[in-house]
């Protein structure tokens, strides 16, 4: 059934802090999203690696949250990239409008090179 | 209802739009919808059936959300049934501008994915057995 929480494990790589993300993203994710954000933000993050995994089931809720996010960072000044996303996640992140405020990368190699 | 059609009887709580969306892959798959389209099916599904749940049927324990498929004249017809009377006031567009400036609530994000992945697409279709959304996908599309 669905999961009605995320792991999202913290890293420093240089100056980006990548979030881990484990599990679903739907309405659930949002106070997890929301908490990491708010470490990350309180600890002076200016550039941030969201990692979903490629098997991650999203749903309205969870581009909600994201959206939520990516709106907090852009009132803090600061940068956000996406990985791990499928080809289909993709297509829906540009319908809605999320690659507008967050770039896509292939990979957390490819993002890291790009967004340092 | 042809003899090709399947039907999924869902529990009403969230995450079991999953069980809709599972089924509705491997009949697409059967009929050889291409799989880039049986994802678009997938988040038709889920989002339909979420709206069903949370909408339609206000989030009761006791109702059902009833997804259909069948496979006619090249297309993939698709029917999400719940208990409720119809959506009285559609959201407008999402404007993530707008919701990243705080402008606007993120909302209305499953009815845009349903419109813009969907060939045709029916709302607020009530009968008596209940308020119903019709989408379509076409096997060429």
């Amino acid at each position: 059934m669905q999961q009605h929480s995320n792991q999202i494990n913290m890293e420093q790589r240089g100056a980006i802090t990548l979030f881990d993300i484990r599990g679903d993203l739907t309405s659930f994710s949002e106070p997890f999203l929301s908490e990491a954000y708010q470490n990350a933000n309180e600890q002076g993050a200016a550039k941030i690696l969201l990692k979903i995994e490629k098997e991650a089931y999203i749903n309205s809720g969870g581009i909600a949250a994201l959206i939520q996010i990516l709106a907090q960072s852009k009132r803090n000044n600061q940068n956000i990239g996406i990985t791990g996303v499928s080809d289909h996640f993709k297509k829906i992140f540009s319908m809605v409008g999320i690659t507008r405020f967050a770039d896509i990368h292939e990979s957390v190699e490819n993002a890291l090179e790009v967004m340092s | 209802m042809s003899d090709k059609t399947i039907e999924v009887n869902l529990v009403n709580q969230l995450g079991y739009e999953r069980i809709a969306m599972a089924c509705s892959a491997s009949f697409a798959r059967m009929m050889g919808l291409p799989p880039e389209r049986i994802e678009d099916l997938k988040t038709m599904v889920s989002e339909a059936a979420i709206n069903a749940m949370e909408h339609g049927n206000k989030g009761r324990p006791d109702a059902r959300v009833t997804v259909s498929l069948d496979c006619r004249d090249n297309t993939i017809n698709v029917t999400v049934m719940d208990e409720g009377d119809g959506i009285k006031e559609f959201p407008p567009k999402p404007d993530i501008e707008k919701i990243i400036e705080d402008l606007e609530s993120p909302i209305g994000f499953g009815l845009f994915l349903i419109s813009q992945l969907a060939d045709q697409v029916e709302f607020n279709q009530v009968t008596d057995a209940g308020h119903v959304v019709k989408m379509a996908i076409k096997m060429n599309s």
